[in-house]
Formats: structure tokens, C-alpha cells, sequence
């Protein structure tokens, strides 16, 4: 009846998660002063998004996820030559090639008996990732993941578009993952509707729709915008729509097949899109909405990286002390979907890092 | 719900009086009915009536009574 996947993994645990953001803040004056007080009001109290972490020219995807690798393996007092699979999860990669994680293994002095690769996904991915990571690790034969998550999704958005600008933040995380045969269990729920394409997407500079003069042009599109096919579009209502459709759903297999209630987790974690949203598909579901967690109201849309950087920024506090259950859950670009029941014990949550603007120091 | 009913939800929506919106108007007429307005549509139609409306057919809504017809008869008319 359910058309998706579900996967129960074992022998795995979350050891701890870290995540950066760039330091630079743009909030209610930056809108207001490209779309007026008034709409920059609406959109403020539509989003729930106060502020929002932008990074500069110089800062890049993997220089995010670097820095918060580099607290959390100091944290755990983690040797990297103990690492056997770096995963980078982005959709804004450092170049076309190589892949980010091969860089971010050079940076990070990784083993070269260290395995690294790329998945590019956005708003699912951090669960994605989760999911292969802990499946890579789950026959005991690699002992500990480093699972790198991060955007700098606020450089494809174009500044004079409102249905994108005012959302995105830019964020990169880190989580250490480890083989434990006494973990408990996580139980994966996945879906994809390629039929969404359209809705989410740069439409130019891959190679169906090669960068030229004219894809780089800034028109006038739907509603005063302006964005050229370089830049991101986002189609809300489809994107909401899908969210009706197809986030209850998932959310009710995922308990359903671990066997929790609703009132079971300590906190749902969703990909952090917009606040109405949110708010709207808790109180439908009737969740416990004071358990369902937000960090958006500081750093907007941070695409792949919100669920791990939500963690960081509100950790639950049964996560700082003892054994936590939680529900997080992805959904959006692809339009791809997938949500984990996770059962942590006292995993590390460093503090947040803040990379500097333009030199790109690093402080906690 | 009665169309009554739900045009109250609509007043609501495009924060009019009560009994204000009665069929017939255009939605271009109300600087409210933006996209995020829309958003709250699609929230209001899920929560009152538990399903999603097709967006090709919310993109061609011109009229009040437009936004109605998406509900595919599940308002009465008395």
C-alpha cells in the first residue's frame, strides 16, 4: 500500500555532530531595502525567518563543513587516521570535479586507505546520508563514518527574486558515525517523485542547459522577479503541495514501522523550510508541537544542512544527557523525501562554529 | 461546509469583514492575494476539507467563485 522504502539498520551509532556557519547576518533591513518594509514584514512572519547566516565570494560549501569537522573531531578527541569513509552531502559542490569529498579528505589529512564520496541531494540529504553511511557501516567491516552535510544555497538565489532571496542561509555540518553493535536500531523511510523536477531547480550551467551570455541574464519572471536560468527557482506552491501530500504519509510509515508512537520522540527535527509549513503539518498530524524543533528563525533555509544544524543550535535536552529518541525527517528538491528514527545516547553536540567573513578564521 | 461558510474563510484569508466576499470578485482586485496568501489557501482547503488542490487549476483562478469550483463540490449551497 505504501509505495516506500523502508530500511532498519543496526550496529550503528551517532557519535556526534557539529556544524558552521558564516558569521555574516542578513535580516529584516537587507529585505526591506529590496522589497519593502511592508512585503519584507509579511515574508518575515510567513517564513518565521528573522536572520540568516550569507556567506562571502570566499566562502565555500566544504570550507564550512571543514571547519565543523575540525570541532567535532577535536571534541571527540577523534584520530583521523581512524576514519575509513568520508560522505559529503551538497548540491553545491567546490568544483564540477573532483568531488568535494575527495578535496575535503586532502584538507582534513584523512587516510588514504579512506574511502570518499559525493551525494547530491538537498533538502532529504542529511537523512540520505544517514542512511548510507550507517548502511556502509552496519556489517562491521568499516568502523567509523565522517558524514559531511552542508549548502551555500543563498549564492544560486537571485537577490531581486522574493520567492527565493529572503529564504536561503548557508551552513555546513559534520556527524561521526560508528560501528556499535549495542546501538539501537534506526529505521529508515524513503520516497522520490521525479516528477518534481521542475519545481526545484537551477535550470542552467549543468550540461542540459550549458552556461552562456543569455542563461546569465536577469528577467523579469512571475511576479516582478528577477532571475536568470542560472539561478535558483522555486515553484511554492508545488512545493507545498507535495509536502501535504506526501510528508504524512511518510511520517506515519516511519512510526508505524518502528513502532512508535507520536508521543514517542523526544523531538521531530524537519528539514527547516518555513515556519507556516511546519507549523501547519505538526498541528495536521497533531504532533506534540512542542516537541517539533526550529532554528530557522536564525538561519533561514540552510537546504541540506538545516536537520544536523537544528540539532546543534536546539538540541533537545534529553539529547545533552542520557538516551534521546528522535524523528527527523527531509523533503523538498527532487522532489525527494526520507525521514529516520534515531535512538541516540548522549552524543556530543559542539558548540556552533562561526566562520569569519573574508578571512575565514574560525571561532567558537 | 456551506458556501457561506467557507467564503468566511476566505474573508478571513484576504482580512475582510465577515460576509464581505460574496462570488464574483476578482482576485487581482485584493493586493493581499499574493503568493504567500496562496499558501495560506492550500493550508485552509487542506485543513477544513483534508485534501490538496491541483496547483494548474489554483494558477488559473481568476474569481472568487474560481477558488470555490477547486473544492470540486464539496461545499453546499443550500
Amino acid at each position: 500500500m505504501i509505495e516506500m522504502s523502508v530500511a532498519r539498520v543496526a550496529n550503528v551509532r551517532l557519535t556526534g555532530i557539529a556544524a558552521a556557519v558564516p558569521e555574516q547576518v542578513f535580516g529584516l533591513e537587507q529585505l526591506s531595502s529590496e522589497f519593502g518594509e511592508r512585503d519584507a514584514q509579511k515574508i518575515n512572519d510567513l517564513t518565521g525567518i528573522r536572520r540568516r547566516h550569507i556567506t562571502d565570494a570566499n566562502i565555500c560549501t566544504s570550507d564550512l563543513c571543514y571547519a565543523a569537522a575540525l570541532q567535532l573531531l577535536s571534541d571527540l578527541e577523534c584520530n583521523v587516521a581512524t576514519i575509513d569513509v568520508l560522505v559529503m552531502v551538497t548540491q553545491t559542490p567546490d568544483y564540477i570535479l573532483p568531488a568535494t569529498s575527495c578535496a575535503l579528505h586532502g584538507r582534513l589529512n584523512l587516510p588514504k586507505s579512506c574511502s570518499a564520496f559525493d551525494l547530491n541531494l538537498g533538502c532529504s540529504g542529511y537523512v540520505y546520508g544517514l542512511w548510507v553511511v550507517s548502511q556502509l557501516l552496519a556489517s562491521g567491516h568499516l568502523k567509523r563514518a565522517l558524514l559531511l552535510v552542508g549548502d551555500t544555497i543563498s549564492k544560486l538565489a537571485s537577490p531581486q527574486d522574493r520567492s527565493v532571496a529572503p529564504l536561503f542561509g548557508d551552513a555546513g555540518t559534520a556527524t561521526l558515525l560508528e560501528y556499535d553493535p549495542s546501538a539501537a536500531e534506526m529505521v529508515f523511510v524513503m520516497g522520490t517523485d521525479g516528477s518534481g523536477e521542475s519545481h526545484l531547480i537551477v535550470p542552467a550551467g549543468g550540461f542540459r542547459n550549458p552556461r552562456s551570455s543569455s542563461t546569465s541574464e536577469r528577467t523579469a519572471r512571475e511576479g516582478g522577479n528577477l532571475r536568470s536560468d542560472e539561478d535558483l527557482y522555486m515553484n511554492g506552491n508545488e512545493i507545498f503541495a507535495f509536502t501535504l501530500r506526501e510528508v504524512p504519509t511518510m511520517l506515519e510509515s516511519l512510526l508505524e514501522a518502528a513502532g512508535w508512537s507520536k508521543d514517542t520522540p523526544d523531538a521531530y527535527v524537519f528539514h527547516q523550510a518555513n515556519r507556516f509549513m511546519l507549523e501547519h503539518l505538526s498541528k495536521r498530524m497533531k504532533l506534540p508541537t512542542d516537541r517539533v524543533l526550529y532554528a530557522l528563525q536564525e538561519f533561514g533555509n540552510t537546504s541540506s544542512a538545516s536537520i544536523p544544524l537544528t540539532l546543534v543550535d536546539q538540541p533537545p535536552s534529553s539529547l545533552k544527557d542520557g538516551t534521546s529518541k528522535l524523528v527527523l525527517a527531509g523533503f523538498g528538491v527532487g522532489f525527494s523525501w526520507a525521514g529516520v528514527t534515531l535512538t541516540c545516547t548522549s552524543p556530543k553536540i559542539s558548540n556552533l562554529v562561526y566562520l569569519q567573513h573574508r578571512n575565514s578564521e574560525v571561532s567558537t | 461546509m456551506t458556501k457561506e461558510v467557507f467564503l468566511q474563510l476566505l474573508d478571513e484569508l484576504l482580512e475582510l469583514e465577515p460576509g464581505t466576499l460574496t462570488g464574483n470578485e476578482n482576485l487581482k482586485d485584493y493586493e493581499i492575494w499574493d503568493s504567500m496568501t496562496v499558501l495560506g489557501f492550500i493550508a485552509l482547503v487542506d485543513e477544513h476539507f483534508g485534501f490538496t488542490v491541483s496547483t494548474e487549476r489554483l494558477a488559473q483562478a481568476k474569481t472568487v467563485d474560481d477558488l470555490v469550483a477547486l473544492l470540486d463540490g464539496r461545499v453546499s449551497y443550500k
